[in-house]
């Protein structure tokens, strides 16, 4: 009898709690337009407090205070699982609720998928990219060379000189300043670390000649005169305190390297147009606030660069078909 | 001014009430999640840092440092109950804390011993920080590459104590947990390995749940085992002996006299270690458990010695410590939670870096400070607990089976929030259970997962910046004088055999 009484109370409790998280029930973007009604799931592929985890966390803060999601909740779920690419797989192939999935998106997530997957951008629907981040390099105090032109001159004479850098975007531009300044892998070579600031470390130490950094992880290290900037890895040069490094083309005759790394939102390809549209608006209010561009952007030295869905797109577009030609990805 | 008088200035700071709250509230908070397997420190700091965006720096960081401190306290409960690693650094303390608490029955005197040598090794870690703190790190930093190579190949030699009576065994074990760390992505090239076309396996092998399935599943297959004749023996009244009074769970004068030198070592060796880039208290309390072994203990190691558990816990509350002398003087995290600290300092609005002890030195010593109170104040609460804690070894087994296989599953999922984890757990707890039942150890296959990737990402970089050449090793001096410990012992252990055998011919 007991049993009997529980299995009655415990399936009761089922049909009210799905029927609470709304299942079954139809969108809300029927009439074309969309207005979310129900619990907001965004997926974060990095680990909790990682650097695109503080992004997503900020974005869910200031969307509630800022009245922007209807009162709705939005829960953040970190899936790490197989470097991120279970998360995005499962993103992509979303088909439920596919209106009410985001996922954070960068240029550091999009070149090992293509590389190690069978996943491309046109499998999501790209809502925005909200802030961009080029790079420098630094040198440290024990490194030989007065100017990075020092160092391309004796790379070019068969001196090896040592870059070191994180993963992902690091990489892309050491691989784009090599073949811009025509030196050998093998006369200027990479090591790739953990992540940046175990490149720094290492740079500290003396143990790598260069460093390429996001301004936002090296300027402290400038500011204590531990880093030098030696090169603007961007079209024109950056301000304050790494202003005086030279962007490739003033150091000889080459073209500039910039190798933008990209912070997007992106979101299920089975999602609406109707949500598409509501949240790439949504972004595009909370790049304009306040909170974002003093408490983000500024804090981590970012371009504040808002692109909606149809820009954000076509430059995702080029930028992915770009890196696969580079490395000959079919 | 002197470090001394900064470090009075930093009591100041850490000894007002809403700093007291905050570090007492982080020390229980780090015992619970510490006692936790799966949430470790990272994912707790991780999970707590939100709530402090609010809080005053300084405030936000006495809660945070005392929960990541705390924590190492806390993975020892579980491990020693019931053979499951609260965290990863506790791993080591599974090999002699369970034995101990369950063939020796002397639960309460295990934890006491891990509490204890805890306390010892974080106060000696604490001190070095205080007074040497900046001078370590920039220590630290000259190890690159090679020397880290030299350093982990030392440590690696150890696993020739772990291997227990049958070498053969022993090699085998070690190169399969050398295979198992291949798995996942080349961490220099970004290219997948071993993921049999497998998009979970790009990832590699989730350490957590890896352990918990080996460790502490593994043992509840065991348990399975045991039942019926528990069952009997509860049936007819009889008792398996064990002391679980408060009275019955102190520690004796002479276990105190065993457990003061390999705490004291390991305290000073896991500053060290914590101290060092990438390595963390994992690598810590490993190396702290195998110097152990070079030195006599009153029982062998691996069947229940304090000597075991003081040396590994020793060593991973000092190398969380010590982990604190590059993040606060350079900026730069010596863990994964060192990471998710770095990060907070940003959201708080401070600089991470080089000049924080300048620019903010009120939050810098109030931390330290903190820390000196997290680590009296943990024990205090953690010597109150355990007389209750014991308790759970009187649960009858055909209880503890269920209740451990959940923990285990929580556990494992929670690493990651996904089945994924928890199947990697039940599919590691058979795979070591079968080894067990063949008289395979798990300490080496764990040592050389954890250490294998390290000293493939060092070796392979040591390689890059020579251009192949072996020469790194030994025109540098700091790895030069780290091979030189390294051919020592390699002929030591070749040689002694040899001597004795001849003595004794």
């Amino acid at each position: 009898m007991k049993k009997r009484l529980l299995s009655a109370v415990l399936a009761g409790v089922m049909i009210v709690s799905a029927a609470a998280t709304g299942c079954g029930s139809k969108s809300s973007s029927d009439d074309g337009t969309f207005t979310p009604t129900k619990t907001i799931q965004w997926m974060c592929t990095t680990s909790a407090g990682g650097g695109y985890d503080i992004l997503t966390r900020k974005i869910r803060e200031i969307m509630p205070t800022k009245d922007l999601v209807n009162g709705q909740t939005i829960v953040v779920t970190n899936k790490t699982d197989g470097s991120g690419e279970v998360g995005r797989n499962e993103v992509a192939t979303t088909t439920r609720d596919a209106d009410y999935q985001l996922l954070t998106f960068n240029s550091g997530d999009l070149m090992p998928m293509v590389m190690n997957t069978k996943n491309r951008s046109s499998n999501f629907r790209i809502l925005a990219i909200m802030a961009v981040d080029k790079q420098l390099l630094f040198k440290g105090t024990d490194t030989a060379y007065d100017t990075f032109l020092d160092a391309v001159k004796a790379a070019e004479a068969g001196t090896k000189v040592i870059i070191g850098g994180s993963k992902g975007d690091d990489v892309a531009t050491y691989e784009a300043l090599i073949a811009e300044l025509g030196v050998s892998a093998d006369n200027m070579t990479y090591i790739t670390y953990d992540s940046t600031g175990d490149a720094i470390t290492a740079a500290l130490g003396g143990h790598v000649e260069f460093v390429i950094s996001k301004p936002a992880a090296a300027t402290e290290y400038v500011a204590a005169g531990s880093l030098i900037p030696v090169l603007a890895l961007a079209t024109e040069r950056y301000t304050g305190n790494l202003a005086d490094a030279p962007t490739l083309s003033e150091i000889g005759d080459y073209n500039d390297v910039e190798i933008p790394v990209w912070r997007g939102v992106a979101a299920p390809a089975a999602m609406s147009d109707a949500a598409v549209a509501y949240w790439s608006e949504t972004l595009k209010t909370v790049s304009e606030t306040d909170e974002w561009l003093n408490e983000y952007i500024d804090a981590n030295k970012l371009v504040a660069d808002y692109m909606d869905t149809a820009t954000a797109t076509t430059y995702v577009t080029q930028y992915e078909a770009d890196y696969m030609a580079e490395n000959g990805i079919e | 001014m002197s470090n001394f008088v900064l470090l009075i200035q930093g009591f100041g700071t850490a000894l007002t009430p809403m700093n007291i709250g905050a570090c007492v509230l982080g020390a229980v908070l780090g015992l619970v999640v510490g006692a936790m397997p799966g949430i470790g420190s990272l994912a707790g700091v991780a999970l707590l840092l939100p709530l402090t965006y609010k809080f005053n720096p300084t405030t936000a960081i006495i809660m945070l440092g005392a929960l990541y401190y705390s924590n190492m306290y806390g993975g020892s409960f579980s491990a020693i109950l019931l053979n499951i690693p609260g965290d990863s650094p506790a791993v080591v303390t599974t090999l002699d804390g369970y034995p101990m608490a369950t063939k020796r029955k002397r639960p309460g005197q295990a934890l006491l011993t891990a509490n204890m040598a805890s306390f010892v090794g974080g106060t000696i870690g604490i001190f070095i920080l205080t007074f040497m703190g900046p001078g370590l790190a920039n220590l630290g930093l000259k190890f690159g590459p090679s020397e880290m190579t030299a350093l982990l190949l030392i440590a690696m030699t150890s696993i020739s104590w772990l291997v227990g009576e049958n070498p053969i065994k022993g090699v085998v074990i070690t190169c399969f947990g050398i295979l198992l760390a291949c798995m996942g992505m080349d961490t220099l090239s970004g290219a997948p390995r071993y993921e049999f076309g497998n998009m979970y396996l790009l990832g590699g092998i989730p350490f957590t749940p890896f352990v918990i399935g080996s460790v502490g599943f593994a043992q509840v297959i065991n348990l399975i085992n045991d039942r019926e004749a528990d069952n009997e023996k509860r049936a007819r009244g009889e008792s398996d002996g064990m002391k679980l009074s408060i009275r019955g769970s102190m520690l004796t004068g002479h276990d105190f006299k065993r457990l003061l030198p390999p705490a004291l070592r390991s305290g000073f060796l896991g500053t060290f270690v914590g101290v060092l880039p990438g390595a963390g208290a994992t690598s810590g309390s490993f190396m702290g458990y195998a110097i152990q072994k070079k030195f006599k203990s009153e029982e062998p190691l691996g069947t229940g010695a304090i000597e075991g558990i003081a040396a590994s816990e020793a060593a991973n509350n000092a190398a969380a410590a010590g982990a604190f002398a590059p993040l606060l003087a350079l900026g730069i995290p010596g863990s994964g939670t060192g990471a998710v600290l770095l990060g907070g300092l940003m959201m708080w609005g401070l600089s991470p870096g080089p000049l924080l002890f300048d620019s903010e030195p009120e939050f810098c010593w109030g931390l330290i400070a903190s820390l000196f109170m997290a680590n009296i104040f943990t024990l205090i609460v953690a010597i109150c607990v355990i007389p209750f804690l014991i308790k759970i070894l009187s649960v009858p087994i055909k209880y503890m089976i269920p209740i451990i296989t959940v923990v285990c599953v929580v556990g494992a999922y929670s690493t990651s929030n996904s089945m994924f984890g928890v199947i990697i757990m039940f599919l590691s707890g058979i795979v070591g259970y079968l080894l067990n039942k063949n008289n395979f150890p798990s300490a080496p296959m764990l040592l050389s997962f954890v250490l294998a990737p390290l000293l493939e990402s060092n070796m392979r970089k040591a390689f890059i910046l020579s251009g192949g050449s072996i020469s790194i090793f030994f025109t540098r001096p700091i790895t030069c004088v780290l091979m030189i410990i390294f051919f020592a012992i390699i002929l030591v252990s070749a040689i002694k055999p040899m001597l004795s055998k001849k003595k004794n011919g």
